[in-house]
């Protein structure tokens, strides 16, 4: 028997308001850092594109299968607060998905952040405390498995992942850690006792970035012919994992892309070997059959599959450290808007804007920006952070 | 392949980014096993080629200064005839060499100046026009109070040819607008640049160009004063001459900003290419600019570049900041965080070399060529 495991990652960052240097220790910009109005339109497009349309299919999917067709989600805490705010029947149409008993949820940092990468993990800690809470206020629901940020993972942070009481975690499938190895099984961190799981990511890009490309040789993928790729590999597990906005979103209806997601459960269950899987279940049901090092951190981002997207200039460096080193006296502070207001921004997006990355030929990373360029996304960024600075003396 | 090629400016005479343009084109196309001949005004520093395909040949002496307005009448006439006379006269001399040394395949003029001799040698020797085309009347006149005159030879200069060259998208978009040519005649070939030797960085933020209206160097003084408030021990440096200098002195007096601010009047190569070196921020407000090549000189200095979102160079150009040339606050916002954030200058300086070294006259004599080819 193999697994498909479908997980969705599930994220809105929090967008910044324009910040000039003008602004910085100005009483009347006092933490307005954040862009109310352009959140809200992004939050309401992209919830009636992709969230309320494809819960609701997937709930069908699950009913009519009989609750043999299983998936996993992972919410971050800033998307949850947004459904709050604009459209809480987000949260009832997730709230009926996992009373199906056929959705599994999954842990992460709340700010959806890169605080798994300071030295002191504590705030790190704290973050993944905050969406544990979250999760339990909203489905009364303890996570076993964690997936770190865009799937960042090192052989450190799994180790305070399984400390923190976790079973398994989620991170790429990349030959970098692999080398000739299959991602199809799971694998155990050198130093701890961690399952892990990894991402199959030339079956999950085939969706998530592939489905539309009319040059792609496969064009056009039907349910048909990916359940039967899948059908063709060997191993435990299939972990298909993606953005949740694949749906709708980076790939529009008029792709297709609902007819695929609608059809594939029948097309699985053509395969008797095929069945699909919670993560939760895949850590329970399968054992590591190898041990994968990772002494500096991977990811799902980009070519690289590190960390260079949000780390990988100068800029990002500074806007990285800055925001870093004014944690211990906000921390003590004890102000609580403070400390949530710097907790939005270290959301890793307001990083990945500055990254400068493939910028001569216009590559993935403008389509998500809110700003002209890496530039602009530094200077704006860097302002805020300077102010916030400023309030803490 | 052979061609005539008509300016009116060249190295060591320069007012503008045409004699840089035809200065790096003309020898990558004698590289290239072009034969050029490049006609010319006679100037008082004799223009040298050093490539045995490019010759270069002065015909007469005039007096135009080709970016001069014609404010009154009596200017305007000796203006006219002057410009009338120098076409006529590189008519002639371009005939003379047609009938000692043969046909050429295409003949290829820059800008309003010589259009006249373009479509005169065209009707009479029946050889292509391909048309360069570096800026049109509306940007010299910031599109305020275009004069006519010049818009009817550019017109008939644009209709006449059988290829037109533009130096941007942004360009090729007012030719077909303003002047009603088919689009499907235009190619865009951005310009390029020869680097500039890096040097030791003072804290100068510096503007360059003709100071005429079309630059918006005005705007570039009104960020500088928002500057100075917050980065007092930083300078400004307006460098060039132009007809609104007195008008920019007197501004930046007004605006509190004159011990601040250098105004060098015309430089020579050698001074510009050591301000680009040392200065660390360019700033290129024009209203209207068709491309811009000093934002490229800049940027291959070492220079971090902040540029009107209008120029041609900014839809060609990724590693740079954007502005509308209206909107010093956001000038000199960016000014202020270019000094003020190591990280941002190191990182823009270090892109942009790196993104320069594609604008290359190798790639802009490439794409002539290939122009020439369509018309041939």
């Amino acid at each position: 028997m193999t697994s498909i495991c479908l997980y969705f990652e599930v994220h809105q960052p929090v967008r910044l308001n324009r910040f000039s240097v003008f602004n910085i220790g100005n009483r009347e910009s006092s933490l307005r850092y954040f862009d109310e109005k352009l959140n809200e339109e992004i939050f309401t497009k992209v919830a009636k594109k992709c969230y309320l349309p494809t819960n609701n299919m997937l709930l069908d999917l699950i009913n009519e299968s009989d609750r043999k067709f299983r998936i996993s989600f992972s919410l971050t805490g800033t998307f949850v607060e947004y459904c709050n705010q604009f459209m809480p029947e987000i949260i009832d149409s997730f709230k009926e998905l996992f009373k199906t008993g056929a959705v599994d949820m999954i842990e992460e940092t709340y700010y959806h952040s890169l605080s798994s990468l300071y030295e002191d993990l504590e705030e790190f800690e704290d973050q993944v405390r905050l969406h544990r809470q979250m999760i339990k206020n909203l489905f009364n629901y303890k996570p076993k498995v964690f997936r770190n940020t865009e799937a960042i993972f090192d052989n450190r942070i799994a180790k305070k992942v399984l400390e923190m009481g976790y079973k398994g975690m989620i991170t790429e499938g990349t030959e970098k850690i692999l080398g000739w190895r299959s991602p199809n099984y799971l694998y155990r961190p050198v130093n701890t006792n961690l399952k892990v799981l990894l991402r199959n990511y030339n079956l999950s890009d085939d969706v998530g970035f592939r489905f539309s490309a009319r040059l792609w040789k496969d064009y056009p993928l039907t349910a048909d012919k990916f359940s039967q790729w899948i059908s063709n590999c060997q191993g435990q597990v299939v972990n298909l994992f993606m953005d949740y906005e694949t749906f709708g979103e980076h790939q529009w209806t008029e792709t297709g892309i609902f007819d695929f997601l609608k059809h594939l459960p029948e097309k699985v269950f053509n395969y008797k070997h095929l069945d699909f899987m919670t993560v939760s279940e895949a850590v329970e049901a399968y054992d590591p059959v190898g041990e994968i090092d990772v002494p500096w951190a991977i990811s799902w981002a980009d070519e690289d599959r590190d960390v260079s997207t949000w780390l990988g200039n100068d800029m990002q460096l500074a806007c990285f450290n800055e925001l870093k080193n004014i944690g211990d006296k906000i921390r003590q502070k004890g102000d609580e808007e403070l400390l949530k207001t710097w907790r939005k921004l270290q959301t890793s997006d307001h990083l990945y804007y500055v990254s400068t990355k493939g910028l001569a030929d216009g590559d993935v990373h403008a389509y998500f920006s809110p700003y002209e360029g890496p530039y602009e996304g530094f200077i704006n960024y860097m302002n805020i952070l300077q102010d916030l600075k400023q309030k803490l003396d | 392949m052979k061609i005539a090629m008509i300016g009116w400016e060249y190295p060591p005479f320069k007012a503008g980014g045409l004699a840089t343009h035809c200065y790096g084109l003309t020898r990558s196309l004698a590289d290239k096993n072009i034969k050029v001949d490049f006609y010319m005004p006679k100037t008082k520093q004799s223009a040298e080629s050093d490539r045995p395909n490019l010759r270069i040949i002065e015909t007469g002496e005039t007096e135009i200064f080709p970016y001069d307005r014609p404010d009154t009448k009596e200017i305007g006439g000796k203006f006219y005839d002057a410009v009338y006379y120098y076409n006529a006269l590189v008519v002639s001399k371009v005939e003379e060499n047609i009938k000692t040394n043969g046909k050429y395949d295409a003949i290829h003029c820059h800008d309003w100046l010589t259009m006249k001799a373009g479509v005169t040698l065209k009707h009479k020797t029946g050889t292509p026009l391909v048309l360069t085309v570096h800026s049109t009347e509306y940007d010299r006149s910031g599109w305020l109070y275009p004069n006519q005159w010049f818009i009817d030879i550019e017109k008939e200069g644009m209709e006449n040819a059988d290829r037109i060259i533009a130096v941007s998208h942004f360009t090729k978009r007012v030719i077909t607008e303003k002047y009603g040519i088919n689009p499907d005649k235009i190619s865009v070939v951005h310009n390029a640049v020869y680097p500039i030797q890096e040097g030791h960085k003072k804290e100068i933020v510096l503007f360059l160009g003709r100071l005429t209206i079309q630059k918006g160097t005005e705007f570039f003084l009104r960020a500088a004063q928002k500057v100075k408030d917050y980065e007092p021990d930083t300078r400004f440096i307006v460098a060039g001459s132009g007809d609104m200098l007195p008008k920019l002195i007197s501004q930046a007096i007004d605006l509190g900003i004159s011990d601040k601010t250098i105004f060098t009047g015309r430089l020579t190569d050698e001074e510009v290419k050591h301000l680009y070196g040392i200065s660390s921020v360019y700033v290129m407000p024009s209203v209207s600019e068709p491309f811009g090549i000093t934002a490229l000189e800049a940027i291959s200095a070492g220079t971090p570049t902040i540029a009107s979102k209008t120029a041609g160079f900014s839809e060609a150009f990724a590693n740079c900041l954007k502005v509308d040339f209206w909107d010093t606050d956001e000038m000199a916002n960016k000014i202020i965080s270019l000094l003020r954030y190591d990280p941002l200058h190191k990182t823009m300086a270090e892109e942009g070399k790196r993104e320069v070294e594609l604008f290359t006259w190798d790639r802009v004599a490439d794409r002539t060529i290939e122009v020439y080819q369509g018309v041939t």
